[in-house]
């Protein structure tokens, strides 16, 4: 009949999509498994191994650490005004150290150092593993004898983890610093208050918290581009496709981690 | 020498020998690695060298084939000759028994490539144990006789 689709036919149809979808999941979760094991593992760190991470290191963190810290300055000072005018306003300004530490430094600046390296290195990781499982660059270094997993995968999991965290506590200092002096100015009164304002927000649970959630950051910034990457089929029209794909799932689970370390906080 | 006549039996006679050394046109060179890395990473990887251990070995070998000249090239700077031979080197670094060349003539399509893969061969005699070319069987006129 016109207008009516065969009930049978949409439900098999939705099928198909959720059990691609979910098998897509799952093959990132058993990649992302292992890759977290092999950097786990000391034995893979041979010299050669080393050099690739340190050299995933110094593009990943290094090379942008003086952008992006000009860049979250800037942002903090914004907000920290924000912030201080507000509660001002409102009479609570005696809270406005609390509330600057927990929206810029426990929320923002995380989520936009996860951001940054995903689309500063994560596109770029995504576009190159999609391009050496095009060209099978993968099963040619296994079949020399070089383990992908060691030469290729782990050192940009390693470079995106180390990248992740060392901006966000970089970043965390800085906006400590100019949260400061946006509201005590240069001068050392201060710090007691501010030093107790510090201690209240960053109990241990939430510095553990915190931690944990840069981990996640990093890993998911690292696993994400790559197991997408690896997934796609060798043609080259659909690369493109590969890599938007990537870049959706990785966002969306940036979000994800960031939801879940909000509810776990706060509820 | 290994005559086929088709891409299934190409396939076949590839997988009786799943642990030689492949030359092939469908195992390029890393792409971002110049032609001396693709080397090196072998014996660093294979035996734990160091750059430096393993740079020399690779620049070694590049030399012994005379190819030096195009150590700092990477994949698509070579042209189809330097091509084969930092291939062969990348196979030969880690002393095969055996080392597997399939269709030599998609490796080296411009030309007469017998004669070059047999010299080439020749220039690394002792790197490898035995080798074994895969090759259509029309082509078999263009080598000389064995």
């Amino acid at each position: 009949m016109l207008g009516f689709a065969d009930p049978q036919r949409v439900l098999r149809r939705r099928g198909v999509v959720f059990v691609a979808w979910a098998s897509g999941w799952l093959r990132l979760l058993r990649f992302g498994a292992a890759a977290v094991v092999a950097a786990l593992s000391p034995s893979i760190y041979n010299p050669a191994t080393r050099a690739v991470v340190a050299k995933q290191i110094y593009f990943t963190a290094w090379q942008v650490i003086p952008g992006f810290v000009l860049f979250v300055a800037a942002l903090s000072a914004v907000i920290v005004n924000i912030v201080d005018a507000t509660a001002r306003d409102y009479g609570l300004s005696q809270y406005a150290n609390e509330v600057t530490m927990r929206v810029l430094v426990l929320e923002i600046i995380p989520l936009i150092a996860a951001l940054f390296v995903s689309l500063r290195s994560g596109a770029a990781i995504n576009t190159e593993v999609a391009l050496m499982n095009l060209r099978n660059e993968i099963e040619a270094l296994a079949r020399a004898g070089v383990d992908p997993m060691h030469f290729e995968f782990v050192p940009r999991l390693v470079g995106c983890v180390v990248s992740v965290v060392s901006l966000t506590v970089l970043s965390c200092a800085i906006a400590l610093l100019i949260a400061y002096l946006g509201v005590y100015g240069f001068f050392l009164w201060g710090v007691p208050e501010f030093t107790r304002s510090v201690g209240n927000v960053f109990d241990a649970q939430i510095t553990i918290g915190l931690g944990l959630k840069c981990l996640f950051f990093g890993i998911a910034v690292g696993i994400i581009p790559m197991g997408e990457a690896l997934a796609g089929p060798r043609e080259p029209h659909v690369a493109p496709v590969t890599v938007l794909r990537g870049m959706m799932r990785l966002f969306f689970v940036l979000l994800l981690i960031e939801v879940a370390s909000l509810a776990f906080k706060y509820t | 020498m290994k005559w086929v006549t088709g891409d299934a039996e190409r396939r076949e006679a590839l997988a009786e020998h799943p642990g030689a050394a492949l030359v092939s046109a469908e195992l390029p060179l890393r792409a971002n690695l110049s032609a001396l890395e693709n080397i090196a990473l072998v014996p660093q990887y294979r035996r734990d060298l160091d750059w430096a251990a393993a740079s020399a070995e690779a620049l070694a070998l590049l030399e012994q084939l005379g190819c030096a000249e195009c150590a700092g090239k990477r994949d698509a700077a070579l042209t189809h000759a330097e091509r084969f031979q930092v291939k062969l080197l990348r196979a030969v670094a880690a002393k095969p028994a055996l080392v597997v060349i399939e269709r030599p003539g998609y490796l080296l399509p411009d030309s007469h490539y017998p004669p070059f893969v047999d010299a080439a061969l020749a220039a690394l005699q002792g790197r490898y144990g035995e080798c074994m070319i895969v090759d259509y069987a029309w082509n078999a006129p263009l080598y000389p006789p064995r």
